[in-house]
């Protein structure tokens, strides 16, 4: 018998139909993924689940039981919890004031009685956790167990994740999934958003696709590939990313005992050397946080940095950005709002940036009008844009687009070298091949490009080759191979 | 509850501005419909009435474009006060030094250099130690305030005159200008004009106009797009000082002819209204500088009425308050 039951469910924002009578069925002790490409509507049907959206039409049925919630709350008393992808946690307080935030025993509180309730639930996944550290001190894997045990202390036993693992290694991730089993063996129920295919195919039991709000398929794992189940996601046929002959061309970056000061002071990249060739794809994994954004920023210019580092045989120190992105060097930034565009202006405004001073964008003093109209239509049709104008706000699009329209930007007036920075952030599953496929034909062209990503399954993937960083040591793997991988991306080799 | 519709938030915001108003006026015992009559047709009632609106106009869209330069580099220029006044006085005595149609274009740019100077020790605070600009161009308009009055007051003082002035130009050592009908117009507001739409060509066509605006709307892409933030702030903020202490000299020398405690009614101050007024896009720095001239001169006209001149101050800062939540509105609709 099912648990949850979600039937018929539609809804509508407006005129736009998010979800078209789409029904999930999940038993019992199940881990339930839930996939699709980003607005498939996933998270909208979690949303309702939770109570945090009311359907236009359909039922929640929960424990056999018709349900009407109007808020969460409502939603929390029937044991039913949600970690969403963001982390809703106060890195101000203690680990153990983050635990009972807006669940506390009461008024008054015995603090002893609630550590030791803190304590027989870590236990019993499990964990250990000093109650008393501030909560800043975790790292993503911390901060995410501790959002599970926030679940249990509400006495969820139906738990609906978000994306659990974007922001952790594969190891964490593997440990994740086996706290995540053990739950689910005492009798807890857990639906999983996720586009990681591998975590499905290994982990849960069943799995329901949708895409463009409709319901594709439901079916349990055991007798599926991920292939196919990648196939039932975008809706078409996918051939396989065809791994290459690793390009042997000149050396494009040549980096020698990189060092770059980090913001509080201490040594974000430690001692980093290593090479990019012309033509290579070179993918650097590393969980969040480990250096990644500040050898990007030395590589950019908008970070100083010791050590040697030469593209195509010059040195690079001592250069503005500006002279550097006139050698070719390019970036897809970290942070779309705050480094790579500018929301208020248009699309064919910020098609400019970095350009500006190009002999190619300038006559006299002026802005080339006719070259900035030209690239702004090839960027916007380089990776298929979606937008109603040229003129229009930039900010305005999708975060998938925007991300479309400054890939295909950072790939225009022939880089020299491509810094992209998760270049597939936000974007479906073809999008992502179709950027790999032009930093592909950037590289073949003479650039070389580094590619940082936090998911490892996309580098093994899509790169010719894997370096690791963590704790701001670059070190590169024997093998493109995941198991190694992993485990020097945490450390432990 | 759902939030209310931008329409009717500025409808309600607009109707409550007009409810201001009223409220000021009622209880000044003056009669509504005659104050807000002569505030809005006092410029247009004489020749000599329209010429004084004219001469705080040129001004006014001078300081427009200071104030608007610096702001679109997202700097608020508190300090063309301070620069205009500095301008006005170093322009006066360069001109009554030199005389003649040298000593007019030597007056002019000396205010020009006046007014770089007295916006340098912010420009360089903030660019390069981050001081904010906000407090360091009051800080120097006190001092232009204080300095000026005093040299005005003794060493640069006419010695035969019984208030704080200095002696004063004569018609030949001033700019004339071109007799339209019944009045003059002064050549200086043909400069004016040109300076408004020359920045607005520049802010609009050229690279340093792109990257100046990159600067004020997002500096850390402004960096990754190699924009040097540093100098373009630094720079952004002296081309300011310089246009308001031209903006001075050039006050100087076409309309007022003297340097005089009292050289400026706050011209610098509205200005930062008027570039606010103008909204989004330079050129509205003309009509926006002439309803600060036609309100200014009005609210001169609304004494006789026994109404405070605060009246046009009032209007003009509602009218600013109404201005900056439509372009919010805007700025937050695009946002999505």
């Amino acid at each position: 018998m099912s648990i949850v039951a979600l039937e018929g469910i539609t809804q509508r924002f407006g005129d736009f139909v998010a979800l078209d009578n789409v029904s999930l069925h999940v038993r019992k002790g199940d881990l339930h993924a839930v996939v699709g490409e980003n607005g498939a509507g996933k998270t909208t049907l979690m949303r309702i689940l939770y109570g945090a959206l009311t359907p236009s039409e359909g039922r929640v049925i929960v424990q056999g039981q018709e349900r009407h919630y109007r808020s969460s709350r409502e939603a929390i008393a029937d044991r039913i919890g949600m970690v969403s992808q963001h982390y809703a946690i106060i890195p101000e307080l203690t680990c153990l004031q983050n635990l009972m935030l807006g669940a506390e025993p009461g008024a008054f509180m015995n603090l002893r009685q609630c550590e030791d309730r803190a304590n027989v639930l870590a236990e019993q996944m499990g964990f250990t956790f000093d109650w008393h550290a501030r909560a800043e001190t975790l790292g993503p894997a911390g901060a995410q167990k501790l959002e599970i045990l926030k679940l249990l202390w509400r006495d969820a036993e139906i738990m609906i994740l978000d994306e659990p693992t974007a922001m952790l290694s594969p190891r964490d991730a593997d440990a994740l999934f086996e706290s995540l089993r053990k739950l689910a063996s005492q009798g807890a129920t857990v639906i999983l958003v996720t586009h990681r295919l591998p975590e499905v195919i290994e982990y849960c039991q069943r799995v329901t696709v949708l895409r463009g709000g409709k319901l594709i398929d439901d079916q349990d794992v055991q007798d599926l590939a991920k292939a196919q189940l990648a196939e039932l996601i975008v809706g078409h046929a996918l051939t396989a990313f065809e791994e290459r002959e690793l390009p042997q061309g000149e050396t494009a970056l040549n980096v020698q005992n990189l060092v770059v000061r980090g913001d509080r002071g201490n040594d974000a990249v430690k001692s980093a050397s290593f090479q990019v060739r012309k033509g290579e794809l070179v993918g650097l994994a590393g969980v969040d946080g480990n250096g990644q954004k500040e050898l990007f920023h030395a590589l950019m210019g908008t970070r100083g940095f010791t050590g040697l580092a030469n593209l195509n045989g010059e040195d690079l120190s001592g250069r503005t950005t500006r002279d550097r992105l006139a050698a070719g060097v390019r970036i897809i930034a970290e942070d779309r709002h705050a480094e790579a565009l500018v929301e208020e202006w248009s699309l064919s405004d910020n098609a400019v940036l970095g350009f500006q001073r190009l002999p190619s964008f300038r006559v006299g003093a002026g802005i080339n009008e006719a070259t900035k109209a030209e690239r702004t239509r090839q960027f916007i049709a380089k990776f298929n844009t979606k937008c109603t104008s040229a003129g229009q706000a930039i900010g305005s699009l999708s975060g998938g687009n925007q991300q479309r329209f400054i890939a295909a930007r950072a790939l225009g007036e022939n880089p020299s070298l491509v810094l992209a920075f998760q270049p597939a952030r936000g974007l479906d599953i073809d999008a992502t091949r179709a950027v790999y496929q032009g930093l592909r034909d950037a590289c073949s062209q003479g650039a070389g490009a580094l590619i940082v990503s936090f998911d490892l399954d996309e580098l093994l993937e899509f790169c010719d080759r894997i370096l690791v960083i963590n704790g701001g040591v670059v070190s590169a793997p024997h093998q493109k191979e995941r198991a190694e991988i992993g485990q020097l991306m945490v450390g432990a080799i | 509850m759902r939030p209310l519709s931008p329409g009717v938030r500025l409808g309600a915001l607009a109707l409550t501005c007009i409810v201001i108003v009223l409220i000021a006026l009622i209880t000044s015992g003056a009669n509504p419909a005659q104050v807000l009559t002569t505030l809005l047709t006092d410029s247009f009632r004489s020749p000599t009435a329209f010429a004084d609106t004219l001469k705080r106009f040129c001004p006014y869209m001078i300081l427009g474009v200071a104030v608007f330069w610096a702001l679109r580099a997202g700097l608020f220029n508190i300090g063309v006060e301070g620069q205009f006044l500095m301008g006005g006085m170093t322009g006066t005595v360069v001109a009554l030094q030199a005389g003649g149609m040298g000593g007019v274009l030597l007056g002019a740019a000396a205010g020009m250099v006046a007014g770089a100077a007295w916006a340098l020790p912010a420009a360089w605070i903030r660019a390069y130690r981050g001081g904010h600009e906000v407090i360091s161009t009051i800080m120097l308009n006190m001092i232009a305030f204080q300095l000026s009055n005093h040299l005005v007051s003794g060493p640069i003082m006419d010695p035969d005159a019984g208030f704080p002035t200095t002696r004063t130009l004569g018609p030949q050592d001033m700019l004339s200008g071109v007799p339209v009908g019944q009045i003059t117009v002064n050549w200086a507001l043909v400069i004016a004009f040109g300076l408004v739409m020359g920045f607005g060509w520049w802010l609009r066509k050229t690279v340093a106009g792109y990257e100046l605006s990159v600067v004020g709307a997002n500096p850390t892409a402004g960096s990754f797009a190699g924009i040097d933030v540093k100098r373009t702030t630094f720079a952004a903020l002296l081309a300011s000082g310089a246009l308001a202490g031209f903006g001075g000299g050039l006050q100087a020398v076409a309309f007022e002819g003297r340097f005089y405690m009292g050289f400026s009614t706050g011209y610098g101050f509205d200005a930062l209204g008027v570039a606010i007024l103008a909204g989004g896009n330079p050129i509205g720095i003309i009509p926006s500088a002439f309803a600060y001239g036609l309100l200014q001169q009005g609210a001169l006209a609304v004494q006789t009425l026994h109404v405070p001149p605060g009246i046009a101050t009032l209007i003009l800062s509602l009218l600013v308050v109404l201005f900056s939540a439509i372009r919010y509105g805007k700025v937050r609709h695009s946002n999505g």
